[in-house]
């Protein structure tokens, strides 16, 4: 190509670039005065999209000073992330955003962020007291990094409890009320498969290995110990050959992706789905049969230990004006009527302890909805959802779904498998 | 000044063509902006270590190519990737010509049903599509199993399965892909002279050879353009269906070029990785274009 037509096409190009980059500003207050903050979630219609914009309206018209604007982003947690990555590029940050714990230490080495609790001490006094006051040690965790700073407040927490379809089990000749351990889910199955030649057991294959952990972590292993991956121990190889004899051996479990395994449990083609209980909504509503959740399965003997699932607020806000403002609109969102009404939208359940009681809370809806209980029940047995530390974190995590696949297959053992890993993990890992 | 004379006079301009070369500057802009910066800045990243986020690119030379090349996983994806383009050539281009010549020479009625019914599925998202055909072809509790099941028959589980996930997923980005083409080929042999293939008619030559002998040559330019066109778009638009039903899955037996690219950029964030895939992948097919233009152009009919 000619020079000069060369050069005038670099400089068009740049100037081009430059504009749109000055065009992207940052947050600034509207023309009442108040401070305009963005708000960014994951939630799609179907997901509590409609209670997201419902609270952030109640909110507008209640506050003097604080005007919110909700961002919807696809893909969830995964979605929202990549988003940041490029509006962080381009020098910008929303105020409030929802965090996935598995996303919690990149968040919390990639990204500007500020503690909730020093927005709360600079700005509000009165709150000085409310982490503490309302949520559970345990849970509060939940949001604190590997260095132990509390990066954000736990909002959507979910936990792994186990559908069963009595009229199977009923059928079958088992208990009505599900298996309470491991090994009788295995058993339970095995007699589901002879008597009434359906699976007995779906076990969740997301893009994540959160109920693998629940599995794992329940026999005793860890996933992570002192920032390098542990479950290659005796009760890990335990529990995943468990998981690997019942769908290769078997046959008693369905190997499927996520949406055709809980589609398979809600047709009646398998008898239990250990699942999360934000699908409760999508179960209770299409299943056509007797439908009930339980606990999640214990290991003979042992304790349940449970990964929450879902998200934290973490305040994104870079000037002080805009902190403030978040703070203020996380309190509202906070509030028992508001923690009420995002459970009811979402099935999630509430991270503050005091809101199942309460009269404005979820007491009546709770009676109605018997499956949310064991939920809530077994909160005491949460743990954080293991994230692997460090920029080679999700990669981690995909070397553990790449052999998550191969052990189901049937193409490795676990024992080797599982030991090649995380070998290859530990590797990786600062 | 000078030079920019003499840049003048070597680019030929004059009164009659400055408009001519005015009106091209937009789209060169955005060529520019939407396809060659992209492109060179690849290049760029594919020698650093980079997050996309950390405000520091580490400069690692040719690591990231010597990484990918020496991944057995990027020969299993690169596998795929060509099973893929000869299922969908199959799929995708064969077939949609042999509709096309029974449609337009062969059948006497119902042609504008056929014409519009095969049509049709290419205006419907190939995301909802995926989604239909996730619960359509579901392996233990879809239509179709309840459907091979009266026939004591089985359908694989396919989703997990190697091999059969490239297939099914190569049926559902037909369903997008095969109208458009059918439509195009139709075009072209419908634009044949009537005339010679009555006369071939008269003279009682068979259909085969009319098809291979009349309707392949005299149609070749349409066809190439399908042809290639198959090929692109069978490396893309697998996209959508393995983003939404298998991720890659399972443990990359579903994965092509492209996709791997953006998994590793958008999904595991290694875009220094992502970068070399995608430059690796670029070499290749220019290569493959290279061989087009080299030994299959040659034999286009091109009516002007």
């Amino acid at each position: 190509m000619k020079r000069w037509l060369q050069i005038a096409l670099f400089i068009i190009l740049i100037s081009f670039l430059a504009a749109c980059n000055s065009e992207a500003a940052g947050n600034e207050s509207n023309e009442d005065g108040k401070t305009v903050i963005e708000y960014w979630h994951v939630n799609a219609e179907t997901q509590g999209g409609q209670t997201v914009t419902e609270l952030v309206e109640e909110f507008n018209a209640q506050s003097d000073t604080v005007e919110v604007v909700a961002k919807y982003n696809p893909d969830m947690y995964k979605g929202l992330m990549q988003n940041m990555q490029a509006e962080a590029a381009a020098g910008n940050s929303p105020a409030v955003v929802q965090i996935g714990w598995a996303f919690m230490d990149y968040f919390s080495g990639n990204f500007e962020y500020t503690p909730p609790q020093n927005v709360i001490d600079e700005h509000f006094p009165d709150d000085a007291t409310f982490l503490e006051d309302h949520f559970l040690p345990n849970v509060m965790d939940l949001a604190k990094n590997s260095d132990g700073e509390q990066v954000g407040v736990p909002y959507s927490l979910s936990t792994p409890v186990l559908y069963i379809n009595k009229d199977i089990l009923r059928e079958a000749g088992l208990d009505t009320d599900g298996p309470q351990t491991w090994e009788e889910v295995k058993e339970f199955s095995e007699v589901i498969k002879e008597e009434t030649g359906n699976y007995g057991l779906y076990f969740q294959e997301p893009a994540d290995n959160w109920a693998t952990q629940a599995l794992l972590e329940s026999n005793g292993a860890s996933f992570i110990k002192d920032g390098q991956a542990a479950f290659a121990s005796e009760e890990g190889i335990e529990a995943y050959q468990f998981l690997t004899d019942m769908i290769v051996e078997d046959e008693t479990a369905l190997h499927i992706g996520w949406d055709q395994g809980v589609q398979s449990f809600i047709d009646g083609s398998v008898a239990m789905a250990y699942t999360t209980i934000a699908q409760r909504s999508n179960i209770q509503d299409n299943a056509q049969f007797d439908v009930a959740a339980v606990e999640s399965p214990a290991w003979e003997g042992k304790e349940v230990k449970l990964p929450a699932g879902g998200a934290m607020l973490a305040i994104t806000a870079q000037e002080e004006e805009e902190q403030k403002a978040a703070w203020e609109f996380m309190s509202y969102l906070y509030s028992v009527e508001a923690m009420a009404e995002w459970t009811k939208g979402t099935g999630y359940v509430p991270p503050r302890h005091d809101v199942s009681e309460a009269e404005n809370g979820l007491n009546t809806y709770l009676e109605e909805n018997e499956m949310m209980t064991p939920a809530i029940n077994q909160m005491d047995g949460v743990v954080p959802w293991a994230s692997f530390p460090g920029n080679a974190g999700l990669q981690a995590e995909q070397m553990l779904l790449d052999l998550r696949e191969q052990l189901l297959e049937g193409s490795i053992s676990p024992e080797e498998g599982l030991k090649t890993t995380q070998d290859e993990i530990n590797a990786l890992l600062p | 000044m000078s030079s920019l004379t003499a840049a003048k006079g070597k680019l030929h301009i004059n009164r009659e063509n400055a408009f001519g070369y005015l009106l091209l500057i937009p789209s060169i802009i955005i060529f520019a902006v939407f396809t060659f910066w992209p492109f060179i800045y690849t290049i760029y990243l594919s020698f650093f270590e980079w997050n996309m986020i950390s405000p520091t690119k580490e400069f690692v030379g040719l690591k990231n190519y010597t990484e990918v090349l020496s991944d057995p996983k990027t020969y299993r994806i690169l596998g795929n990737t060509f099973l893929y383009i000869i299922l969908l050539l199959i799929i995708n281009c064969v077939i949609p010509y042999i509709f096309a010549f029974v449609i337009d020479l062969v059948l006497r009625k119902y042609k504008n049903f056929y014409k519009g019914a095969l049509f049709l599925p290419a205006f419907i998202s190939l995301v909802v599509g995926s989604i239909l055909f996730t619960w359509i072809l579901n392996p233990v509790s879809g239509p179709v199993a309840i459907l091979f099941n009266w026939f004591g028959l089985e359908i694989p589980n396919w989703t997990k399965a190697e091999g059969w996930i490239i297939v099914v997923l190569s049926l559902i980005t037909s369903w997008k892909v095969f109208g458009y083409n059918f439509i195009l080929l139709y075009a072209s042999i419908n634009g044949i002279s009537r005339e010679i293939i009555e006369a071939a008619r008269m003279d009682n030559v068979s259909l085969v050879r009319i098809f291979f002998q009349i309707i392949l040559p005299m149609s070749s330019a349409t066809g190439i353009y399908v042809f290639i066109i198959t090929i692109v778009q069978s490396l893309q638009y697998v996209f959508t269906p393995v983003k939404v039903i298998s991720q890659g899955g399972p443990d990359y037996a579903s994965s092509n070029l492209i996709y791997h690219a953006y998994h590793e950029a958008f999904v595991v964030y290694r875009t220094g990785h992502s970068a070399a895939i995608s430059i690796v992948t670029m070499a290749l097919f220019l290569l493959l274009l290279f061989l087009e233009f080299r030994y299959v152009e040659r034999g286009v009919y091109y009516e002007n």
